[in-house]
Parts: structure tokens; C-alpha cells; sequence
């Protein structure tokens, strides 16, 4: 039996040296299936664990409370019509929860003003920096560190100073050969002293850059910006256990203070970074199942190739074939010889854009800077469909050839 | 007894046309006997051939082989026959192109499973015999058509199977070389080989010790091959 097994891997290679252009066309279907599932699982893959990473650091124990529904959720399509009419969360909200929640260790507020332009008495930035304003607390519900100077205090916030705080990509265009601290930008014509740098944070999902921000203390932020916004309220619960009791307070407090009927849907959003990375997860599923879908109609068309490839080979080989039914190999064993073929030509396909999956998700790594890691059960499962569509497709041609009549095969040119 | 036909019928239908290749063959052969198969083509010695080394089988009659009914065995079961008691030496040599002697020459030892390590030795042996022993490792298109036919003789020999069945083994080679095969035939069978070897030249009938004539599809004569040979085709 391993005889046998050893046997027909040496004929089925051998028919690989004996037609290897021929053979390699053939099998395009298969390597070019296998390539794009281990290229596409690669950068999910790599997109995923980065972005589970970045949202590990935004803060441990921290949920949000914001009035829109966060962009990633996919449970069905959001009303918003009626969202729009939410009635805005405010700092007096945030007030409430600090005080009437026990689970609640700190509890912060922002708000942002995406694509803003930042200038110096010399130059001034694309219109593409974040403005955010926040609290004093933001530094802990964020995760943020300083780098240089100092985060806002109480007092900064409360008069409403004009003072900044700078993310390390603004301070790298704006401030290049000098020290930030003390100097001064301005934001819309109006002038902020810088008074800390962050330290650099990097960008989530690869696209949101968490470097290229200014911070403002809340109530200037509000003068500047317009006081009647919504804000987001960051709530850092004081351990990973009171997180659930945390949220429930959280719900319980807004739903009463904006009026909520028993029976009604809160009007008003809590994520945490778990939720948002299960969303993306889920996404990221989906964009998985899709890749499948397209793979599998190119392992189909691999799978016609392997057909055809191999009825090709029983017609050539009818005179092998027969001289191999005469010398007194059963019909089983020329079916295992052609069929294991197949396998070992679709296998080997497989093996090829395996080769190519990896040497295109480096390249994606290496030229675009885009996170990829290739999944091992990725690999596994193209392994495995490469070879099952060897043997599917392979076994009709391997049945005919099976059923050959020995004294016709022989007398075949 | 070795072979014992009796009262073999093979009919083919072709289109709506019935041909009767075979009208009621009666043969006995003998382990160790030499026996030459005469007839013209259309004789029905072709057909006669393939009963005989199991590739066929009778649409009436029985068939012994070796102590085993043959006549009604499926295709896996006469594979294995084929495999044990027979060794096939065709006009065409039927080598495997890809293949070197060695592999050549061991081919039914793998579909017999024997052990690669014994496959080679017996394999070597086989080659050693007819003469072959510096061309082991050459491939079909490397050898003369008298050494390809001496490698099919070689995988004849390798299974040590009961009967040598030959269809027209120098039928594609020139008269000098065809005389070195049949020299080799006649070692085989003075080594005590029994031979079957189907031609439809008389001169080679000849010089077996028995041959039998085959004339649409009947046993129209059989006794010493000088004898069988001489007797006009008309009959």
C-alpha cells in the first residue's frame, strides 16, 4: 500500500518533468486561487491583529459614551433620522455620571473637529490635522502619555485658556528645529500657546493617525468650535471585573436624565474598545467569506484545467495504460495512479501560490507598509481545497483510464 | 496439464454484424511443452492469443489454466492472473517510453507488490539472462529493437510465470536479430520454460517441437511444427 502510494507520487512527478510549461499552464487556475486567498488572508490577518493591538492601547477599561451609533457597527441599518434628533450629550451628563456612578473611576469629555489647518508666524499645515478638545482627565480614559511639557489642568480648562497640546507629527511639521514649548500656533486665525507634546502613538486600522492631532482644553475648545456640540464622554471603570456594572450605571443615570421610557431603546451609544474591535472582526469576516467565494470560482477553473490536463494525459498514455493492464495492475491501481496524479499536479499548484500568497503579502509589507501576517489555518485550508479539487476533478479521467481494455490500449499509437 | 481449452467460442459483434473469431477450440498444452500458433491473419490466432493470456474471454468453452477456471473470471481477478502466470512478449516490444529497463523489467513485480529491494535483484537477475546486463539503466529509445525485445523478454521472465505467451516476438526485427531471439526462445525452453508463440510464419512454426494450425477460427491441424508447418494454407 505505501508501495504503491510512493510508486504513483514517482509517476505523478514524473509527468510534471516530462510537460512542465504545459503543466504549470494548467494549473494557473489553482495557483492564482491559492495566491489570492493567501494574500488577502494575510493582510486581513495582519490589518486585524493590528488594530486589536491599537485598540488595546487606547486606554484599558475604558468605555465610551457618544450619541452616534460607531461607524463599524453592521447589526442592521441604523435610523438615522431619528439618531439626528438625539438630544446632544453634554458636560452636565458627564457631571452626573462621575457622581451618581460607584463603578466609575474617572470619567473625561471631547469632542473633535476633523481636517483643520495649523499655522505658525512661518508656515501653516494641510487642512488635515484633528482638533480635539478634552478634559484634563482625557489623558488617563485615552491612554496618552506626554513626551514633553505638560497635559492641561484644571484651570486650563475652566477659564478656558488658549494653551495646546500637540501630537508629534504636528509638532515634526510645524516646529522642526525648534522646541514647541512655548511657542505659538494658530488655529482659525486665533492664537494658542503649546505647552506639551504627546508621545507618539502610531495609527489605527493603519489610516487614523493619532500623531497628527492638537489638543485643546474643553471650554476653549467650545468657544472656538461652538458650545452646542455633542461631546463623547470617556468613562474609565476601576477595574476589568466593574466594567459591565460600570456600563449598566452609565445607562441607568443618562436613560433617567434624558427621559427614556422603560420600553424604549437608549438614545445614546456605549462602545468599548472590545465592542469596536469585534466589530471589525466581524467585518473583517466578511471580507474573509467574500475572498472565499472568489477563490473558490478560481479553484474551479483550476479544477477544469486539472480535467482537462488530465484527460490530455490518459489519452497520450492509453498504450502505458494498457501495457500496465496487461502486466496485471487492477483497475483500482490505475485509478489510484491517475487520480493521485491529479492531486499531487493540483497539490503542487497549491504549493506554487502559496509561494506567490507569501512573496505578495512581504511585498505588501515591505513596499506599501502594510501589517500582513499569514494565518496558518489559511495555508491548511488552501492546502486542502488545492488537493480535493485535484481529486475531484481527477477522478473522472482516472475512471476512464481504469476502465481501459488492456488489448485496445496496447494496439493505440 | 497446464492449458486446457475446450470447446472456446468467442464471438464479436461488430456493428450488427456477428463475427465468430473463434467457432470451438479444443488445446491442451503442457507445462514445459514449446508450441508455435499458426494462421494466417483472420485465422483467429490472434483472438486465440488473448483467451489465452487472459486479456480475453470465451463467449463459450472452458478454460484451465494452471488448475484455475479462467474462462469466467472479472477483469480484477484475470489482472492477477495475468500478473502471476503469464509473461506477454509482444511484437511491439510494449515498453514503458519513460521508463529505464530496470523499472521495465519490474513492472509486474509492483503490481505483485514484491519489495523494491527483491523487485531490483530479480529485476537484475531477468536482465542478466537475456543478455542485457550493462544496459540496465537505459531507457527504450537507447536500445536496438533486438535489445528493447530482450528487455520484454526479461519482464517476461521476471514473474516467473507458468507460460511464456510470444504474439509475433521478431516480427519487427530484422531476420538476424529475429534468429538471437529465437535462439533465446529455444534456451528458455530447454531451461524447461513452457512457451506459446503465436506467428503466422511457417519457417518459425517450423523449428518448434509442436505447432498447431489455426484456420477460421478451428484447429485445423496440430502435431510436430516441421510438420504443421509444411501443410498447405488451402487446408
Amino acid at each position: 500500500m505505501i508501495a504503491a502510494f510512493i510508486d504513483n507520487m514517482r509517476l505523478a512527478l514524473g509527468t510534471f518533468r516530462a510537460n512542465p510549461l504545459r503543466t504549470l499552464l494548467t494549473l494557473l487556475g489553482i495557483v492564482i486561487g491559492v495566491a489570492t486567498v493567501i494574500t488577502m488572508m494575510a493582510l486581513l490577518e495582519g490589518l486585524r491583529l493590528k488594530v486589536n493591538k491599537d485598540l488595546s492601547q487606547l486606554g484599558a477599561n475604558v468605555f465610551r459614551v457618544e450619541k452616534w451609533p460607531s461607524g463599524f457597527n453592521l447589526g442592521g441599518r441604523p435610523n438615522w433620522q431619528r439618531i439626528s434628533k438625539r438630544p446632544a450629550l453634554t458636560l452636565a451628563d458627564r457631571k452626573a455620571i462621575a457622581e451618581q456612578c460607584p463603578s466609575v473611576r474617572v470619567t473625561s469629555a471631547s469632542s473633535g473637529q476633523p481636517g483643520q489647518k495649523v499655522a505658525t508666524a512661518h508656515t501653516e499645515s494641510q487642512a488635515n490635522v484633528f482638533i480635539i478638545g478634552a478634559t484634563p482627565e482625557y489623558i488617563d480614559t485615552a491612554g496618552i502619555e506626554i513626551a514633553e511639557g505638560r497635559f492641561f489642568n484644571d484651570g486650563d480648562d475652566s477659564d478656558g485658556r488658549r494653551v495646546a497640546v500637540l501630537g508629534p507629527d504636528v509638532v515634526d511639521r510645524m516646529f522642526p528645529k525648534v522646541s514647541p514649548l512655548g511657542q505659538e500656533i494658530r488655529l482659525r486665525g486665533r492664537p494658542y500657546t503649546v505647552i506639551g507634546v504627546l508621545e507618539r502613538r502610531g495609527k489605527v486600522l493603519g489610516m487614523f493617525n493619532l500623531d497628527n492631532m492638537v489638543f485643546l482644553p474643553m471650554q476653549t475648545y467650545l468657544g472656538a468650535y461652538g458650545k452646542r456640540r455633542s461631546v463623547s464622554i470617556n468613562v474609565q471603570a476601576h477595574d476589568q471585573a466593574s466594567m459591565d456594572k460600570a456600563q449598566e450605571e452609565v445607562t441607568r443615570v443618562l436613560r433617567g436624565r434624558r427621559q427614556v421610557p422603560n420600553e424604549e431603546e437608549s438614545n445614546f451609544e456605549i462602545s468599548t474598545n472590545e465592542s469596536t474591535a469585534k466589530t471589525l472582526n466581524e467585518l473583517s469576516n466578511v471580507v474573509t467569506a467574500a475572498t472565499f467565494g472568489v477563490c473558490l470560482l478560481s479553484l474551479l477553473v483550476g479544477g477544469i484545467g486539472i480535467l482537462n490536463i488530465m484527460l490530455v494525459a490518459v489519452t497520450e498514455r492509453t498504450k502505458e495504460i494498457g501495457i500496465r493492464k496487461a502486466l496485471g495492475a487492477r483497475k483500482r491501481r490505475i485509478l489510484m495512479q491517475f487520480a493521485s496524479e491529479a492531486v499531487v499536479l493540483s497539490l503542487a499548484g497549491g504549493i506554487v501560490g502559496l509561494g506567490l500568497g507569501y512573496g505578495l503579502a512581504f511585498l505588501g509589507r515591505w513596499a506599501l507598509d502594510f501589517p500582513t501576517a499569514v494565518p496558518v489555518w489559511a495555508v491548511a485550508l488552501s492546502l486542502v481545497m488545492s488537493s480535493g479539487v485535484g481529486l475531484v476533478f481527477g477522478i473522472y479521467p482516472a475512471a476512464r483510464a481504469a476502465r481501459l481494455d488492456p488489448v485496445e490500449a496496447m494496439r493505440s499509437e | 496439464m497446464l492449458i486446457q481449452l475446450s470447446g472456446i467460442e468467442r464471438t464479436y459483434t461488430v456493428g450488427t454484424e456477428k463475427v465468430h473469431a473463434l467457432r470451438g477450440v479444443d488445446l491442451s498444452i503442457d507445462a514445459g511443452e514449446w508450441v508455435a500458433i499458426i494462421g494466417q491473419s483472420g485465422s483467429g490466432k490472434s483472438t486465440l492469443m488473448n483467451v489465452i493470456g487472459c486479456l480475453d474471454t470465451p463467449t463459450r468453452g472452458t478454460y484451465f489454466l494452471n488448475g484455475k477456471d479462467v474462462a469466467r473470471m472479472d477483469d480484477d481477478s484475470l489482472a492477477d492472473v495475468r500478473n502471476r502466470e503469464i509473461g506477454f512478449v509482444f511484437q511491439n516490444f510494449q515498453l514503458l517510453p519513460r521508463e529505464t529497463a530496470l523499472a521495465n523489467v519490474e513492472l509486474p513485480l509492483v503490481y505483485r507488490g514484491v519489495k523494491a529491494a527483491v523487485r531490483h535483484a530479480r529485476a537484475q537477475e531477468a536482465l542478466v539472462k537475456v543478455g542485457l546486463a550493462d544496459r540496465v539503466h537505459h531507457r527504450p529509445n537507447e536500445l536496438s529493437g533486438g535489445q528493447r525485445q530482450r528487455v520484454a523478454i526479461a519482464r517476461a521472465l521476471a514473474g516467473e510465470p507458468s507460460l511464456l505467451l510470444a504474439d509475433e516476438p521478431t516480427g519487427n526485427l530484422d531476420s538476424a536479430t529475429g534468429e538471437e531471439i529465437i535462439k533465446l526462445f529455444t534456451q528458455l525452453h530447454e531451461q524447461g520454460h513452457t512457451i506459446v508463440l503465436v506467428t503466422h510464419e511457417p519457417k518459425l512454426a517450423a523449428r518448434c517441437p509442436r505447432a498447431v494450425r489455426l484456420s477460421d477460427g478451428l484447429v485445423v491441424a496440430d502435431g510436430p511444427g516441421k510438420e504443421v508447418a509444411l501443410i498447405s494454407v488451402a487446408a
